[in-house]
């Protein structure tokens, strides 16, 4: 009311513009800060501290619970488990990503149907996924064996999870891999989609066939989109925990290096330890996307 | 010259066929299984079609009143919930902060929309434990809205980029319009924003609903029991116990897909639409 008698008149109005957009974010602000921001300080410090429920009070211990991770054999072998996902991950989703993205790309009157279909898998929950393709799995009476017999590739039912660790990780991550695909797909074809048609035309003046456009063109071109759809697939086959928990379980033939934070957080109670592996897979995940951003991203101007 | 074009369109049908086949394959088969009997399922080889046909598994699910059916349709109503009033408070929170970002002027904006951005390349690594011991330091743990602060903190990140992309692509002209006939911004982001942006605001929606649909670890860990696991925990739980049917169990996975392939297959555009705007900048 006061702002209203000053002489200059126009000062309410101003100064409730000026704290309007402090006021818009706050609620943001409140979340990102207390559930996002201050958690991941918490997780950097404390895991320099010893926490544990079982073993108070919580108190500095430097680097012991990294050295204990390190001297873990199943940390470090769900580690090397994890590196196999991300392998299978990355390179299955990003080759069928941008296959589906180029079949996709050509306007026809199927494309609205197909693309509908292939973003299905995407929106399912990953635990949903993981028990139906359990079942496909199935070595008595799954799908899978049931089509290999009739093929005759196998001659007998064959158990595919749970024995052989590579065949493990590679059908676990194949259910994940239909799942993050979709992502892939969309984001390398929004890329192929920005391409000018023109460079296509320029290209066929030239003479060059369908295959030397693609080297040319479609390669170089879509790199900003084959890179963030990398680094999308990166991160999700990093955090691999569904797919791992429901068709295999702790086992240590799988686990994944997110079971091993859960297992060490959540059922032994070291909170210590489950926040150093944290950091360590925080950071894993940080240098892994600035690799793929160096080795694949290059800024492109049309 | 035509036959070539000819090969060309068969490899692109077979292409495609491929394509659907991969997609669609594993869900029509569970579909197949959860419509038939188990000694159907269990036939060698295996049958592609169900025979015999019954809808059992699915009455089984719905009349039963204690046992699978019991705890599957409660599961059902706490994801709805959990994920329908996450959904509710992202979207207005992300609103405000888009709108904020997209057209007014003020000092730390750029700061405060590169934390915001940042937290989108957080893994789910560097907050699960936090989140638990917070939540748990305040009495959430195993309620409905510790589950919801958690989902929506998560989602915001996300909601805000594609919500600030669309925002910035809309021409300013719209509002100015407004702000000559002296609209407050407030009034100018309901009365001009919010209609020119329902296809960016419902992409938004559909995408987060779908994301706190699809969550395991974070109830995994915040949920002690049935008053509020979301459908994922039961499933993985059922599944678990070797006990249920795989006949009923495919059932219980059809209904647990159904309402977000149900969204996905019938509001497709605007998945798209927002994956897209969020993608490449």
């Amino acid at each position: 009311m006061s702002g209203e008698r000053t002489p200059t008149g126009r000062k309410r109005p101003r100064k409730r513009g000026r704290f309007l957009p402090y006021i818009l974010l706050s609620p943001l602000v409140l979340f990102i800060g207390a559930l996002a921001l201050y958690p991941t300080i918490l997780t950097t410090v404390q895991a320099f501290f010893t926490v544990n429920p079982m073993d108070p009070p919580t108190r500095f211990s430097g680097l012991a619970n990294f050295r204990a991770l390190f001297h873990n054999s199943f940390v470090r072998q769900s580690a090397a488990n994890t590196a196999l996902y991300i392998v299978v991950g990355v390179g299955l989703s990003t080759l069928f990503g941008l296959g589906i993205a180029l079949v996709l790309q050509r306007r026809s009157r199927w494309r609205g149907v197909v693309l509908a279909l292939v973003v299905l898998p995407w929106a399912l929950p990953a635990v949903v996924e993981s028990v139906i393709w359990g079942w496909i799995y199935d070595p008595t009476f799954g799908v899978l064996n049931s089509v290999l017999k009739s093929l005759g590739l196998i001659n007998s039912d064959h158990v595919w999870i749970g024995i052989g660790r590579i065949v493990s990780i590679v059908l676990i991550e194949l259910v994940q891999v239909w799942q993050i695909t979709p992502l892939a797909a969309l984001l390398i074809l929004a890329a192929l989609q920005s391409i000018p048609q023109e460079l296509y035309e320029a290209a066929r003046v030239d003479g060059a066939g369908r295959w030397e456009m693609f080297r040319r063109v479609t390669l170089p071109l879509v790199r900003p989109g084959l890179a963030v759809a990398m680094v999308e697939s990166l991160i999700l086959s990093l955090n691999v925990f569904d797919q791992v928990y429901v068709l295999n379980g702790f086992a240590p033939g799988g686990a994944s290096i997110m079971m091993q934070t859960y297992q060490i957080s959540f059922n032994n109670l070291n909170f210590g330890q489950g926040y150093a592996l944290s950091l360590l897979a925080t950071f894993a995940t940080m240098l892994l996307s600035l690799l793929i951003l160096a080795v694949v991203y290059r800024r492109v101007e049309f | 010259m035509r036959g070539r074009s000819g090969a060309r369109r068969v490899s692109r049908a077979l292409l495609i066929t491929l394509i659907l086949v991969w997609s669609a394959f594993p869900i029509y088969w569970a579909l197949n299984t959860s419509f038939t009997t188990l000694n159907g399922a269990q036939s060698v080889p295996a049958h592609f079609v169900p025979s015999p046909f019954t809808a059992q598994n699915y009455k089984t699910l719905l009349n039963s009143s204690g046992g699978v059916g019991n705890q599957f349709w409660r599961s059902f109503l706490n994801a709805t919930i959990e994920s329908g009033l996450a959904t509710v408070l992202t979207v207005v929170i992300a609103l405000f902060a888009a709108y904020a970002f997209a057209r007014l002027e003020f000092r730390g904006k750029r700061i405060i929309l590169v934390a915001v951005l940042a937290t989108l390349l957080l893994p789910v690594y560097a907050t699960l434990i936090p989140l638990y011991r917070i939540m748990s330091s305040v009495h959430l743990v195993n309620t409905y809205p510790g589950i919801i602060l958690v989902y929506t903190s998560g989602f915001l990140p996300l909601a805000i980029w594609i919500m600030y992309n669309y925002f910035a692509s809309v021409p300013r002209e719209l509002e100015e319009a407004a702000f000559v006939d002296g609209a407050t911004p407030v009034v100018a982001l309901w009365r001009v924003m919010i209609p020119v942006s329902l296809p960016g605001i419902a992409a938004t929606a559909i995408i987060v609903f779908l994301m706190g649909w699809a969550q395991f670890i974070f109830p995994l860990v915040l949920s002690s029991d049935l008053t509020t696991q979301p459908v994922t925990v039961v499933v993985a739980a059922l599944y678990g116990q070797r006990i249920v049917p795989f006949t009923l169990l495919n059932a219980v996975g059809v209904l647990a897909a159904a309402l977000p392939g149900v969204i996905a297959l019938v509001l497709n555009r605007y998945i798209v639409q927002g994956v897209m705007a969020g993608s490449i900048k």
